[in-house]
């Protein structure tokens, strides 16, 4: 029973985080339909920013949040309005063009974190990192509750806005058809560029969150945002229990596998990308397509 | 191309082994590019994942030359194993479209690396070696420019083909294609497969270069970006575009490693480079250069 419970805890915490990186992926790609490769670039950005402020300025990695997210809202309408806006709109199907785009800007920000902060493997250690507490009678490490604190309140307030003020609303308005939300008078360009200030500001959120628990290179954000991908492939773009689900989803099946099968850590990302191959070959519309099939199966 | 390919054969004569081990680059850099070009250009599938290939290609002459496989016995079939591999992944992916089967892509070619450095069968992360044996660097270059070569042909024989047509097709418009009774899946396993088993080919030749193959050298996610950058920003389903992008490349290459302020910004021109070609020209350099002479020729006919 121990290690079913070990498992259950533990993925449920790495869910909030899980949650948290793909959300940012899944905003962008929900209002402008654009697969945003430079998103694993952001988080490894967040990540040395938070790693800078606390080296030079001793300040906590979970107190910066309060300045790498609106610096990174900052960054990421700034780059939407300088690089993203150029892009020709192909209509509703994500393009060719955006994709490599900004895979280019991705490479141009690892090449940035390489020169500044070299390319040495770079951690945060706070008196509280290797501390941990029992939990249901499972030892978790303190910097995991504090990121799956950050987490939920994070999604909390994006749930919130999402359904209760205007900005929300156009949002998901121009998600869910954008030709109709510009006849119903949405400023699809400006919410565009809430959009990716958004998503970019929730990977730098996630790069923080990471930052408190991993060691990181320039190179980090691949198979994290592998697992974003899936995640959003997962949950389907429509609300952000979706996405929660998704990465409960995914946290236990990596969770699982490393406690019951002998398969080593090192092949996780194979396992995500199984995952994510098999979502979209046979549940092309995510779980929420699944929950809808067996609905209506269970109505007629 | 007959010119070129004599003068290829004939080149360790006359040239020194450093300028013939620069050629062989970007020989290299032609059959890779080209090759991606095939389905990546010509049938409009951009996968990020082609350094499974040439791990694949290279991986099987070491592992059966090994085991006492004469190396040049090796090479048709780490070929047809790699064509084998872009067959079996081919079947799921291919039902993914556009940029969902490019995310796909690069997964495999993850999965692939990861796989690779865990499996001690294969050496692990610390590669294997070739055996000692005699190696004749001519016959690798003559092998591998008259691949560079063949390449460019199968590409020009496959642009005037009706299945270049109907790889374009595919390209433009896959249910109109489909309506028109094209099966595309077939299509795309079939260009794959090819794709697939040259650069498993190139794979092989590789590791006979540089008797020594790892996951972090084959396998590396870096190749596989830069597999795709060469075509994309040379002309991208073009015949020409991927040579123009691999020579750039190979030049590139050559001039970032000898003036050492640059050498830590490849990833930045890398990237840089292909912003700046899907901003602008997402033709790539042959678009540009045909952009720009057509406006020279209009000159001309504006004036007269």
């Amino acid at each position: 029973m121990q290690p079913a419970l070990d498992v259950v805890v533990n993925s449920f915490l790495a869910a909030g985080l899980y949650a948290t990186m793909a959300y940012g992926l899944a905003v962008i790609y929900g209002v402008m339909r654009i697969i945003n490769l430079a998103h694993a670039g952001i988080m490894m950005l967040g990540a040395y920013a938070t790693f800078t402020l606390f080296t030079r300025f001793s300040l906590d990695p979970f107190l910066s949040i309060v300045v790498v997210v609106p610096l990174f809202f900052a960054g990421g309408v700034a780059l939407y309005r300088t690089v993203v806006r150029r892009l020709p709109r192909s209509g509703s199907t994500p393009s060719m063009e955006s994709l490599l785009l900004l895979f280019g800007v991705w490479l141009v920000l690892q090449n940035l974190a390489y020169v500044l902060w070299s390319g040495d493997t770079q951690s945060i250690l706070t008196s509280y990192t290797l501390r941990s507490v029992s939990l249901l009678g499972v030892r978790v490490g303190v910097p995991a509750l504090g990121v799956f604190g950050m987490s939920a309140l994070s999604l909390l307030v994006l749930e919130f806005v999402l359904h209760r003020t205007y900005l929300g609303k156009a949002i998901r308005a121009v998600t869910q058809n954008r030709d109709a939300a510009l006849l119903s008078g949405v400023d699809a360009d400006r919410i565009s560029a809430v959009a990716f200030g958004v998503g970019t500001a929730f990977a730098g959120l996630a790069g923080t969150l990471l930052s408190t628990l991993f060691a990181f290179t320039p190179d980090f954000g691949r198979s994290f945002l592998l697992k974003a991908f899936c995640i959003i492939v997962l949950g389907g773009l429509e609300s952000v229990t979706g996405v929660a689900a998704g990465a409960f989803v995914l946290a236990l099946l990596e969770n699982g596998t490393a406690a019951f099968t002998t398969l080593p850590t090192s092949l996780q990302d194979a396992l995500s990308f199984t995952l994510l191959v098999v979502t979209l070959v046979v549940l092309p519309q995510g779980l929420p397509g699944l929950f809808r099939l067996v609905r209506d199966r269970g109505r007629g | 191309m007959l010119a070129a390919a004599g003068a290829l054969y004939f080149a360790p004569s006359f040239l020194e082994r450093g300028t013939l081990n620069d050629v062989w680059s970007v020989a290299l850099a032609v059959v890779l590019a080209s090759s991606w070009n095939l389905l990546g250009g010509f049938a409009g599938q951009v996968s990020i994942g082609y350094s499974a290939f040439l791990g694949i290609g290279a991986y099987t002459t070491v592992l059966l030359a090994l085991r006492g496989m004469s190396p040049v016995l090796t090479l048709p079939l780490g070929a047809l194993l790699a064509a084998g591999f872009s067959v079996i992944i081919g079947y799921p992916t291919f039902r993914l479209r556009g940029p969902y089967f490019t995310i796909a892509t690069i997964g495999v070619g993850e999965a692939v690396r990861v796989v690779a450095s865990s499996v001690s069968f294969a050496g692990g992360a610390s590669g294997l070696r070739m055996p000692a044996g005699s190696f004749d660097f001519e016959s690798n270059f003559r092998s591998m420019t008259l691949l560079a070569v063949a390449l460019v042909w199968i590409a020009l024989v496959v642009s005037r083909s009706a299945f270049g047509s109907a790889l374009a097709a595919v390209k433009q418009d896959i249910d109109a294609a489909e309506a028109l009774g094209v099966n595309s899946t077939r299509l795309k396993v079939t260009v794959h497969a090819l794709s697939a088993a040259l650069v498993g080919l190139a794979g092989g030749l590789y590791a006979i270069n540089f008797q020594y193959v790892s996951p972090g050298s084959v396998f590396d996610f870096r190749l596989s970006l830069t597999i795709v950058l060469m075509p994309i920003v040379g002309g991208v389903g073009t015949v020409a575009g991927p040579v123009l992008g691999a020579i750039l490349f190979g030049w590139l290459q050559l001039k970032l490693l000898s003036i050492p302020a640059l050498l830590n910004s490849s990833l930045f021109i890398y990237g840089a480079l292909l912003i700046a070609v899907m901003l602008f020209e997402p033709k790539g350099l042959l678009g540009l250069v045909r952009r720009l002479w057509a406006r020279r020729l209009r000159r001309f006919y504006v004036d007269a």
